[in-house]
C-alpha cells in the first residue's frame, strides 16, 4: 500500500488547491468588472464603465460601485449612473452555471450625469438601428394670419366651382343657339305659309259648278287643311320646345349666381381661423414634444431590447436538446430539459432609488431575466416617489412580457400629480408659444405589441402661465390668438399615439380649440366678416362677368321665338280662311 | 524543457516501477487533453500528487498532450458533439445535466465530453503500453543508451550536473 501511496502529497494537493482558490479570490472582482463592462457596451454601443467589483463568498454575493452607462448619442454624458448595487446569489445554481439572484439592491440611480472623458467607442459595435421613428409631418406651426382676398382669389380662382358653372352654361347657350338656328331652318317659312294660303284662295276663286265640282273642292281644302295642321304642330312643338330651354337656361344661370356663396364657404374654411385650423394649432403645440418623449422611449426600448430578451435566431425553442454556440474554438454546449428550469441570468426582485432632480422614486423591478420563456413569467415594476419637489406624486407600473417570444407585450402606466412645469417650448424649439408655468396631472398608458404601438395620453394643466412670441402674435387674428393664449388659467391635452413603430400617428384633442375659436369669434370676427365680404364681392364680380355673357346669349333666343310666333299666327289665320268655303266670296254653302 | 528531459530519463533510467511511469503519463493524457479548468482535472491532480505517480512523466505527458489537444480538438468536438446528441443517451445526459455536480464538470459541453471519453477509452491502454514499454527499454536499450558516445558526452556536461540534483525525485 505504501509503495502505491503519497501521503505528502495530500498536503502538496491542499496547498496547490489552496493557491488557486487564492488566485481565483485575487481575480475574480477583476474578471467580473471586465465581464459587465464588456457585455454592457456591446448591448448599449458605448462605453459601460464599474469603477470597482467585489464579489464576497460569506454571504455569496458582488457588490458593483459605480457604474457608468453611456450615452451613445451624447458620449459626455451617462445615460444612467448607479452609485451602488449589491446583491445575493443563489451559491447552488451558481455552481450549476446559472446566475440568479434572489435582491439586488440598486442604490443612487441618476440620469443624464456628466462624463469626464468620452464614452464613444472608436469602433461602434453592431447598433439597433438608432433612427428615430418618422412621423408625418405634424409639427410645424399653421399659418394663422388673414390672407389678401386678391391673394386667396389669385391662388383658388381656377378652382372656384361657380366659375366653372358659369363657363359650363356660357358654352352650353352657344350650342343650343346654334342647334336652334338650324331647326328653325327646317321649319315651315312664311313662303310656305304663303303657298297654302293661295292653293286655298285658287280653290274658292275657281268656282266649278255641279255637285261634283262642289264636292271636288272640299276634298281638295281638306287636304291643304290637314297639310297645315302638321305644319302647325311642328312649329308649336319647336315653339315649346324652345321656351322650356330657355327657361331651364335662364333657371341655371339664376342657379350659378347663388353658388359663389359655397366658394366663399369652402374658401373660408381653408383660409380662415376655423375650428379646424385652429386644432392644428393645439396640434402643432403638443405633437412635437409628445413625438420628442415618444421617440426617446422607443429608441431606449430597442437598445434594452437584448437585456429583455434573448435572441431566438437558429434556435429550435421547443426541442428537448438545445445546441448553444458559445465562444469560438471553446466547443458547443448542448442544452437538456430541465426538471426546475431557470434561466442563466435572473434578478428575482431588484429594489432602485432612483434620484432624479425632484428627489428619490423608489421602486422593484421583478423577473429581469433575457429568459422570460423559460422562467414562464414576465417582468414586472412598480415605481413611486410623494412629496417631491415641484411634484406631488409619481408613479410608474408596467410590464415586459416575453414569455411568448412570438407575441411580446409590453405596457406602462404613468400617472404623475401636480406637476410643476416650467418654461416649457411648446411645438418645439424655437417655437414662439412657451409655457411659463403651470401644474400638470398626467395619466399615461402605454402599450407595445410586437412592432405596434398604442399609448393614450390625458393631461390637465392648471395655473397657467404662457407666453407668446411676436411671430405668432402679428396681425389682429394673430394677437387674438396670443391674448386667448395669455388668458388661459387652465387646459386639458389628451392625446393618441397608434400604429407601427416606424410610421406611428399621434391624435391630439384640447380644450384649447374651444378656447382659441372663442377668442376668435370675440376679437376677430370682424376681420373674418371682412374677409368673407371681401371674397364674395371678388367671386360675384367674377360671376357675374360670365353670367351676363350667357345673359346676352340666351337674349338671342327672342327674335327665333318671335319668329316661331309669327309663323303659328300665319298658320292659324290661314287655317280659318279654308273653313270659310268654296266659290263665289261668300263661298259655297253645302245644302245639308 | 531540458529539465523535463533530464527527470525524464532519471526516471526511466531509475528504479521507479513501470506502473508509475506510465500512470503518470496516463493521467497526463487526461489533464491535457481535456480542457484544464474541469472538475475532472482537480480529482486527476489528486490522484497524480496523493497516488505515487511519476510527476516527471505527468509534466512531460502533460506538456506533449496539451499541444495535442489543439490538434485534436475538433475531432473532440465531432465525437462530443455525436455523443450528447446521441437519442439512446438522452435520457443519460437529461439526468446528469440536472445534477449540480456534472454541471459544474461541463460534461455538456462537446469539446469537454469527446476530449474526456477518448483519454478515458484510451487510459487503460496507455498504462498496459506504458508498462511495456519502460520495460522493454530497461532491458534491451538502456545499457546501450549509457554507452553510446551522446551520453558521455552528456554525463560530461553542466546538464548532467542538473540531473544529478534531481536524481532521487519522482519516484
Amino acid at each position: 500500500m505504501g509503495r502505491w501511496i503519497r501521503w505528502q502529497g495530500v498536503v502538496a494537493f491542499v496547498v496547490v488547491a489552496g493557491l488557486v482558490a487564492a488566485a481565483w479570490f485575487l481575480l475574480v472582482d477583476r474578471a467580473v468588472e471586465r465581464l459587465i463592462e464588456q457585455a454592457g457596451t456591446a448591448v448599449i454601443g458605448a462605453k459601460v464603465e464599474l469603477d470597482r467589483a467585489d464579489a464576497t463568498l460569506i454571504p455569496l454575493g458582488v457588490t458593483l460601485s459605480r457604474l457608468q452607462v453611456t450615452n451613445p448619442d451624447e458620449p459626455m454624458t451617462n445615460a444612467v449612473e448607479i452609485a451602488r448595487i449589491a446583491g445575493s446569489l443563489d451559491g447552488l445554481n451558481l455552481l450549476r452555471r446559472k446566475v440568479i439572484f434572489e435582491e439586488v439592491a440598486l442604490d443612487g440611480v441618476r440620469f443624464h450625469t456628466q462624463r469626464t472623458t468620452s464614452g464613444a467607442l472608436t469602433e461602434r459595435s453592431k447598433q439597433p438601428d438608432g433612427t428615430p421613428p418618422k412621423t408625418g409631418d405634424l409639427f410645424s406651426l399653421p399659418d394663422i394670419r388673414l390672407q389678401d382676398p386678391k391673394e386667396i382669389l389669385a391662388k383658388e380662382l381656377d378652382g372656384l366651382k361657380s366659375l366653372k358653372l358659369a363657363d359650363q352654361l356660357r358654352a352650353e347657350v352657344e350650342a343650343e343657339e346654334g342647334q336652334w338656328k338650324q331647326r328653325i331652318a327646317e321649319l315651315p317659312d312664311r313662303a310656305k305659309l304663303d303657298e297654302y294660303k293661295k292653293r286655298i284662295e285658287g280653290l274658292k276663286s275657281s268656282g266649278k259648278g255641279g255637285l261634283g265640282g262642289i264636292l271636288g273642292g272640299v276634298a281638295e281644302v281638306q287636304k291643304i287643311q290637314e297639310e297645315l295642321k302638321r305644319d302647325l304642330d311642328r312649329l308649336t312643338g319647336a315653339k315649346n320646345d324652345l321656351e322650356q330651354t330657355v327657361a331651364s337656361l335662364k333657371q341655371r344661370a339664376g342657379d350659378i349666381a347663388k353658388t359663389p356663396q359655397e366658394d366663399v364657404k369652402r374658401l373660408m374654411e381653408r383660409y380662415s381661423l376655423s375650428g379646424r385650423g385652429l386644432a392644428n394649432l393645439t396640434r402643432a403645440l403638443f405633437a412635437g414634444p409628445l413625438a420628442g418623449y415618444v421617440e426617446t422611449a422607443l429608441r431606449w426600448h430597442q437598445r434594452l431590447e437584448p437585456l429583455l430578451s434573448r435572441s431566438t435566431e437558429g434556435k429550435a425553442e421547443a426541442a428537448e436538446v438545445e445546441v448553444v454556440k458559445p465562444l469560438r474554438g471553446k466547443g458547443l454546449d448542448v442544452r437538456f430539459k430541465e426538471r426546475a428550469p431557470l434561466p442563466d441570468f435572473l434578478v428575482r426582485t431588484a429594489r432602485a432609488s432612483v434620484e432624479v432632480p425632484a428627489g428619490t422614486i423608489r421602486g422593484t423591478v421583478k423577473n429581469i431575466t433575457p429568459d422570460q420563456p423559460i422562467l414562464g413569467s414576465p417582468m414586472t415594476f412598480s415605481f413611486s416617489g410623494e412629496q417631491l419637489k415641484g411634484l406631488e406624486s409619481v408613479t410608474l407600473d408596467g410590464t415586459v412580457n416575453r414569455v411568448n417570444r412570438a407575441r411580446p407585450r409590453d405596457t406602462a402606466q404613468v400617472k404623475v400629480a401636480v406637476y410643476r412645469l416650467e418654461h416649457l417650448a411648446l411645438g418645439g424649439e424655437g417655437a414662439p408659444v412657451t409655457l411659463k408655468q403651470g401644474l400638470a396631472d398626467l395619466d399615461v398608458k402605454a402599450s407595445l405589441e410586437g412592432k405596434r404601438i398604442d399609448a393614450t395620453v390625458g393631461s390637465r394643466v392648471r395655473s397657467v402661465q404662457m407666453a407668446v412670441g411676436g411671430e405668432l402674435g402679428a396681425g389682429p387674428v394673430g394677437e387674438a390668438i396670443a391674448g386667448a393664449l395669455a388668458d388661459i388659467k387652465t387646459f386639458r391635452v389628451n392625446a393618441k399615439i397608434a400604429g407601427a413603430l416606424e410610421q406611428y400617428e399621434v391624435w391630439l384633442d384640447s380644450d384649447l380649440d374651444q378656447v382659441l375659436k372663442d377668442a376668435v369669434g370675440r376679437q376677430a370676427k370682424a376681420q373674418i366678416a371682412k374677409l368673407e365680404g371681401q371674397l364674395r364681392a371678388a367671386i360675384d364680380e367674377q360671376v357675374e362677368a360670365k353670367l351676363s355673357d350667357v345673359r346676352s346669349n340666351l337674349g338671342g333666343f327672342d327674335p327665333i321665338l318671335q319668329d316661331l310666333l309669327g309663323r303659328l299666327n300665319l298658320g292659324k289665320d290661314i287655317l280659318k280662311l279654308g273653313t270659310g268655303g268654296i266659290g263665289g266670296k261668300a263661298g259655297l254653302q253645302l245644302p245639308f | 524543457m531540458l529539465k523535463t528531459i533530464a527527470k525524464f530519463l532519471k526516471i526511466l533510467n531509475s528504479d521507479a516501477a513501470p506502473g508509475q511511469i506510465s500512470l503518470g503519463f496516463a493521467f497526463a493524457m487526461v489533464a491535457g487533453f481535456t480542457p484544464l479548468m474541469s472538475l475532472h482535472n482537480l480529482i486527476v491532480l489528486f490522484l497524480v500528487l496523493v497516488l505515487r505517480v511519476n510527476l516527471a512523466s505527468f509534466l512531460l505527458g502533460l506538456a506533449l498532450f496539451s499541444t495535442l489537444a489543439f490538434a485534436l480538438d475538433p475531432l473532440f468536438h465531432r465525437l462530443g458533439l455525436a455523443l450528447l446528441t446521441a437519442a439512446a443517451l438522452e435520457t443519460l445526459w437529461t439526468t446528469l445535466y440536472n445534477s449540480t455536480l456534472w454541471r459544474l464538470e461541463r460534461f455538456n459541453n462537446s469539446i469537454v465530453m469527446g476530449s474526456l471519453a477518448v483519454s478515458l477509452a484510451l487510459f487503460a491502454p496507455v498504462v498496459v503500453m506504458g508498462n511495456l514499454l519502460v520495460r522493454q527499454y530497461r532491458d534491451h536499450v538502456m545499457q546501450w543508451v549509457l554507452r553510446s558516445r551522446l551520453i558521455q558526452a552528456f554525463q560530461a556536461s553542466k546538464l548532467y550536473g542538473y540531473y544529478q540534483s534531481v536524481s532521487g525525485w519522482g519516484g
